[in-house]
């Protein structure tokens, strides 16, 4: 094959999703054996670029040209028949299914019938790729890295000569991205052509042969990785100068705001989501809680706002236990939790209802009368449109209709808008582009500043180490520790994340219990 | 022909209708969809394939007529569904009253202008339609009559039942179906037609439930009535045997006849009562409408016990939702 | 390897932001070509389909001079379907797909004809009428609530459960019907074969007469009842809470709500409103019978969808939705060639036309345009 030609070569491409201009002439060429990197903030399009490629979407203008031919990609088949294999960010995998049947399940002419050596074929092509892989295993007892290797030995397996990963690395601890990157490092040499979709620059930098920028929806620029820096790539991303630190707010702790000790609680299988957990959080500090995804983090905000049942110990807040508590007195108390679930719907919103309705949901109950105060929420819903600078065309519309990032100001504005003195926040920042990120950064440390106890579940440990005070790490719901984040490595936090590192009992103490408890404090109370 | 052998040929004739309309529906509802129009459309396939059946005097022809006509019912939920994305529910919902209105509308059609057909007059289907003795099997003392001297229906449907089990699970197009109901997106990222694989399977469900619809018509000896239907409540059962079996066609076949035992009381009782009047003549005292609500009391029952037991759920995932690729 | 596949001519794409008035038109379209499609089916009965459908939606009343018994009928026919799809689009609001309408509506004319047999005939009309009320709504109300305890306690199928409710009533209805004995006092005493008695006058709907034309009272209590469920949704704590829980029940229990509670007395009042739309019946027709639901619980079903659960819209359809049943009854009985089954047939083509129009609100088709194809030409060279 001439090396002068593209593996695959994008030219003005345009889609649009009603008035919402997704992608405007966007160009991007990948050579054979060669890794690109497409870099751009959350809703900069990435990912609706590469679904193009890969079938899901269907482009409203420009053309798409595969080792110099072009073609027309009607549907995922179309695109993998062109040799295009996609690894999404969210697997598309059936969890029901062992990791074979994933992949049999879009193989051709392998016959009509199951039979028992599709394992034995399977597990001779992983070897061949250097996986250590059981094919017999079902996916819904994978961890997700194991997830994303069958998502890649998948498209091998169909011959993919082109691999798109979307975000690959969101979900992985610092050894697993390790590991990761050699497998596309060893990829490259066999001559595939790669593109990885991030927004991490260091990753960038380390993996990349050339980099192309999209902002908002357009081409930026495609430069040599070898020819630039963290910094300016920044800068082509974010269009002006950013300051990348987040400043960290050094306030004066208070006492323990709420206390967590000894606490257990299932998954929704019955099966033990936190395991003996010990914590606290003072007022005017931002404990971050790190861990790979699913090892106990929804658990354990649900179980605080009262969503779930606890199995054991107790979570103090102020002196007092509210194991037990119905969730409506826990909001009574000053408890807010935000919960973005990767729909960004699920839990905290009504998606069809309008901003105004959605105000009320935490107090539509106030007060004697049977009808709802419609009017002091359209007020406040104006206030927090006016103050986050939500865009939105009025206050009736339904929250469905806001942009991502639009979704979580209304709703992290309508928590603090309540005045709580405990904050517990997981992924407020998910899927928002740098700008609204540290809109709700700011926010944050606002309250902290206001003495405010806020417990924040993160997934991008830079962030984490920037912003909060102390981190404690999960694995498995165990806790493996509590560090303070400006002495702590991300080394350091992905060997305790994969429980490589277990420090969670020094000198025989266990980490997480406050000095001056206020659970002491309740049981010499109880004894008097 | 003894009791017991005269009560399996009972269970057999009157439940057989059930194992199709369940059968059909879990092919359906592996592939996604959950079709609420069993009802209509077995009433449809019924009287499709009586009709075609007695003018052709085949009851082969009746048997293809009422699983095209059928499958045309379930191709055309699976154009609203799939292709016009309608809620799965109302969608099915309409067939049912649509196909209970045709199948009045058709039946008295014909009623009105004389031309309504009598089955039993229609000597090649008929003869077609009585039981056949497997040879040697059917010898068995005692079991081998109850068990291998059935009509065609019977034997077909339990055939219809097996090959759907094993087609589901050892087969790649079955895997491929059952990942279409399990997570279309995934099916849809490896290049599977998710379209084409819902609308060739909720056909081919409706299909075989409209088999069994025929199955009640021929019970009935295809008389038509003005106000009740042939069906008469059980393509509902059906849909609810579906949860009852677990969404295998094989737990289907015994899930239907364990099933079946109560709901043949209704016919056989007073046999049973008559045979064994010490034991069972209580069964003769039962008024009869208690007797013809019996069937939907029990699957009530059932509904409520399953949902107790059965915590794990067995459906698939993607039941009841509609698929659109370019959904963000 | 780079053979080529041709684009498909047309491809289907999200469509936003469309008007009010283009929806409204849409469904307009719609209507006319399901009547449309009626029309080459009356054709082929040999029968005019201007002269059937004239007749069908005045509901011959045109120089009628019995129009008023007409009306009447009309009226009769659309208080219980009101009510119902009304009760309906509550359980609807909440995604509890409650399909036991029929079975609720019977088991409360039931339980409303008992207490008109039992109570004293020197009983006051209104009072009657209230009793009778109350034990329909109680008895319908009780099935609704032990549906949904058992849906939030267990998970089970409220679908299924509901439809076997439905079958249930039926055949005790009937069972009441066909069984001639001492204690049945829903039958008439002087008949040898059993046959439903005549509610006593003290149970009998009160009208006001306007005219030759009597307004029965229970027109009256729907239309305030429309107002009532209208309010109840928009403007109650009750009925936010039904919204939310119906939109995610995930953010209800966020939110504090006793989410379980919400589910149970919502669909007890849904199913509670059902009873006292067959007691009302029960008073209003003067006899029970095994076909006295006319189908209400089904055709409601059609009407809160097709209305989109939306009260107000519920009034518009459901009195469409009467016209054409009352009209093809009047219709068919001068059109001896066409069987009155036909208006289940159209309304089921109204509906799913109407469904594939919705269709055309959400999502907008798009046609190859001219360069791709010239594009995917090149592609196959």
């Amino acid at each position: 094959m001439d090396n002068n030609i593209y593996a695959i070569e994008l030219e003005n491409i345009t889609k649009t999703f009603g008035s919402v201009v997704a992608n405007k002439n966007i160009n991007l060429n990948v050579k054979q054996g060669e890794i690109l990197a497409l870099l751009g903030e959350n809703g900069s399009g990435k990912t609706t670029l590469m679904n193009m490629i890969s079938g899901i979407y269907k482009p409203d203008s420009g053309s798409v040209k595969v080792n110099g031919v072009p073609v027309s990609i009607n549907s995922p088949e179309d695109s993998k028949k062109y040799g295009i294999g996609m690894v999404h960010q969210h697997f598309k995998l059936v969890d029901v299914f062992s990791a074979a049947d994933n992949i049999w399940m879009g193989t051709e002419g392998t016959g009509l019938l199951l039979k028992k050596d599709r394992y034995e074929r399977i597990s001779e092509i992983s070897n061949k790729f250097g996986f250590d892989f059981n094919p017999r295993k079902i996916v819904a007892n994978m961890s997700v890295s194991e997830k994303q290797t069958l998502e890649i030995l998948r498209v091998l397996y169909y011959g993919a000569k082109i691999i798109i990963l979307d975000e690959p690395t969101a979900v992985l601890t610092v050894q697993e991205i390790r590991k990761l990157f050699d497998v596309l490092r060893r990829m490259k040499a066999e001559g595939h052509s790669i593109i990885i979709i991030t927004h991490k620059l260091n990753e960038v930098m380390e993996i990349s042969d050339r980099v192309t920028i999209l902002r908002k929806g357009e081409y930026i620029d495609t430069v040599n990785t070898s020819e630039t820096n963290e910094q300016k790539l920044t800068d082509l991303m974010v269009g002006h100068k950013v300051n990348l630190n987040i400043a960290r707010v050094e306030t004066t702790f208070d006492r323990p705001l709420l206390e967590i000790r000894d606490l257990s609680i299932n998954n929704d299988e019955g099966s033990k989501a936190i395991d003996s957990v010990n914590f606290y959080i003072r007022g005017g500090e931002i404990l971050g809680v790190a861990g790979i995804a699913g090892c106990g983090q929804k658990e354990l905000c649900e179980a605080i706002a009262g969503l779930r049942k606890v199995e054991g110990g107790q979570i103090i807040h102020k002196g007092d236990n509210i194991v037990g508590l119905p969730p409506k007195a826990i909001i009574e108390k000053g408890i807010a939790m935000s919960f973005i679930p990767e729909d960004r719907l699920g839990m905290g919103l009504a998606p069809s209802l309008s901003i105004t309705d959605n105000m009320m949901l935490k107090n539509y109950n106030k007060g004697k009368s049977i009808l709802v105060d419609r009017d002091s929420a359209r007020v406040k819903a104006q206030e927090i449109i006016d103050k986050l600078g939500v865009v939105t065309p009025s206050t009736e519309t339904p929250v469905r209709r806001l942009s991502g990032g639009n979704v979580q100001k209304v709703l992290v504005g309508r928590e603090i808008d309540a005045g709580p003195n405990v904050i517990i926040t997981a992924y407020p920042v998910r899927g928002l582009d740098i700008n609204s990120s540290y809109a709700i950064y700011d926010i944050l440390n606002d309250q902290k500043k206001m003495g405010v106890g806020i417990l924040f579940v993160g997934e991008d440990l830079d962030v984490m180490l920037a912003l909060c005070d102390k981190i404690m790490v999960l694995c498995h719901g165990k806790l493996m520790g509590v560090v303070h984040a400006h002495k702590t490595s991300k080394e350091e936090l992905g060997l305790m994340m994969t429980g490589a590192k277990d420090i969670s009992l020094i000198n025989g103490k266990v980490a997480g219990i406050a000095k001056d408890s206020r659970i002491e404090e309740t049981k010499e109370a109880e004894v008097e | 022909m003894n009791v017991f052998a005269s009560f399996i040929a009972a269970l057999l004739k009157y439940n057989t209708p059930l194992l199709y309309g369940t059968v059909g529906e879990i092919v359906t509802e592996k592939s996604g969809s959950l079709n609420l129009g069993v009802e209509g459309t077995m009433a449809i396939g019924a009287i499709g394939g009586l009709l075609i059946g007695c003018k052709a005097d085949s009851l082969l022809i009746g048997i293809l007529a009422s699983f095209f006509i059928a499958a045309l019912c379930g191709l055309f939920f699976a154009f609203m569904t799939v292709t016009l994305q309608a809620n799965q529910n109302v969608t099915g919902l309409t067939i049912t009253t649509f196909g209970l209105g045709l199948y009045f509308f058709i039946g008295n059609g014909f009623k009105s202008a004389g031309k309504w057909p009598d089955m039993l007059q229609c000597e090649g289907f008929l003869e077609s339609t009585k039981p056949i003795n497997i040879p040697l099997l059917s010898k068995i003392p005692f079991f081998g009559e109850a068990f291998f001297s059935q009509s065609i229906f019977v034997y077909l449907g339990i055939i219809i039942a097996v090959v759907m089990w094993w087609y589901l699970k050892y087969t790649k197009p079955g895997l491929r179906i059952r990942s279409v109901g399990e997570n279309p997106a995934a099916a849809d990222a490896v290049g599977i037609n998710v379209t084409l694989y819902k609308y060739i399977h909720i056909g081919i469900g409706s299909g075989v439930m409209g088999i069994g619809g025929l199955l009640m018509a021929v019970n009935l000896s295809g008389s038509f009535e003005g106000s009740k239907c042939w069906i008469d409540g059980y393509g509902w059962i059906s849909i609810a045997l579906v949860i009852f079996a677990k969404w295998n066609t094989l737990l289907a076949i015994l899930g239907t006849f364990v099933f079946g035992i109560f709901n043949t009381l209704q016919v056989f009782g007073p046999t049973l009562a008559e045979k064994f009047p010490g034991v069972l003549g209580w069964l003769n005292k039962i008024p009869p409408q208690f007797m013809k609500a019996l069937p939907f009391v029990i699957t009530a029952v059932v509904l409520v016990i399953t949902s107790i037991s059965n915590k794990k759920n067995d459906q698939p995932a993607a039941i009841g939702r509609n698929y659109y690729r370019e959904e963000r | 390897m780079t053979k080529s596949s041709k684009e498909p001519l047309i491809r289907v794409v999200k469509r936003q932001g469309i008007k009010t008035w283009q929806i409204c038109l849409l469904y307009l379209g719609a209507v006319i070509l399901a009547l449309g499609i009626g029309a080459v089916l009356l054709l082929f009965l040999k029968a005019n389909p201007f002269e059937y459908y004239e007749m069908m939606f005045t509901l011959n009343t045109v120089g009628n001079k019995m129009a008023y018994i007409q009306y009447e009928t009309y009226i009769q026919e659309l208080v219980p379907l009101l009510i119902t799809s009304l009760a309906l689009s509550l359980a609807f609001k909440m995604r509890f797909w409650n399909i036991g309408g029929e079975g609720q509506f019977f088991l409360g004319a039931l339980a409303g004809a008992a207490v008109a047999f039992m109570i004293p005939t020197s009983a006051n009309v209104f009072l009657t009428i209230f009793l009778m009320v109350v034990a329909g709504s109680l008895v319908g109300g009780l099935i609704g609530l032990s549906t949904a305890a058992l849906k939030v306690k267990f998970n089970t199928n409220e679908t299924l459960f509901t439809l076997m409710i439905n079958y249930i009533a039926l055949y005790i209805m009937r069972f009441f019907g066909e069984t001639k004995a001492d204690w049945n006092i829903f039958l008439r005493p002087d008949s040898e074969r059993p046959k439903f008695n005549q509610i006593p006058d003290n149970a009998k709907m009160f009208t006001i007469p306007i005219g030759k034309f009597s307004l029965e009272l229970s027109f009256i209590l729907v239309i305030l009842l429309v107002a009532v469920v209208y309010f109840y949704l928009k403007h109650t704590k009750q009925g936010y809470e039904i919204a939310v829980v119906g939109d995610s029940i995930n953010t209800a229990r966020y939110a504090g709500m006793k989410v379980n509670k919400v589910i149970c007395r919502t669909m007890f009042m849904s199913a509670a409103l059902i009873g006292a739309a067959g007691a009302l019946r029960v008073s209003s027709v003067y006899a029970l019978s095994d076909t006295i639901s006319n189908d209400v619980g089904w055709t409601g079903i059609v009407v809160a969808w097709l209305a989109k659960l939306n009260p107000i819209g519920i009034v518009i359809v459901s009195a469409l939705i009467t016209i054409l049943q009352c009209g093809s009854v009047v219709a068919s009985s001068n059109f001896s060639n066409v069987d009155s089954h036909f208006a289940d047939l159209l309304q089921g083509i109204i509906l799913f036309v109407v469904l594939a129009a919705d269709f055309f609100i959400r999502f907008k088709i798009v046609f190859r345009k001219k360069n791709t194809e010239k594009q995917s030409k090149e592609a196959n060279v």
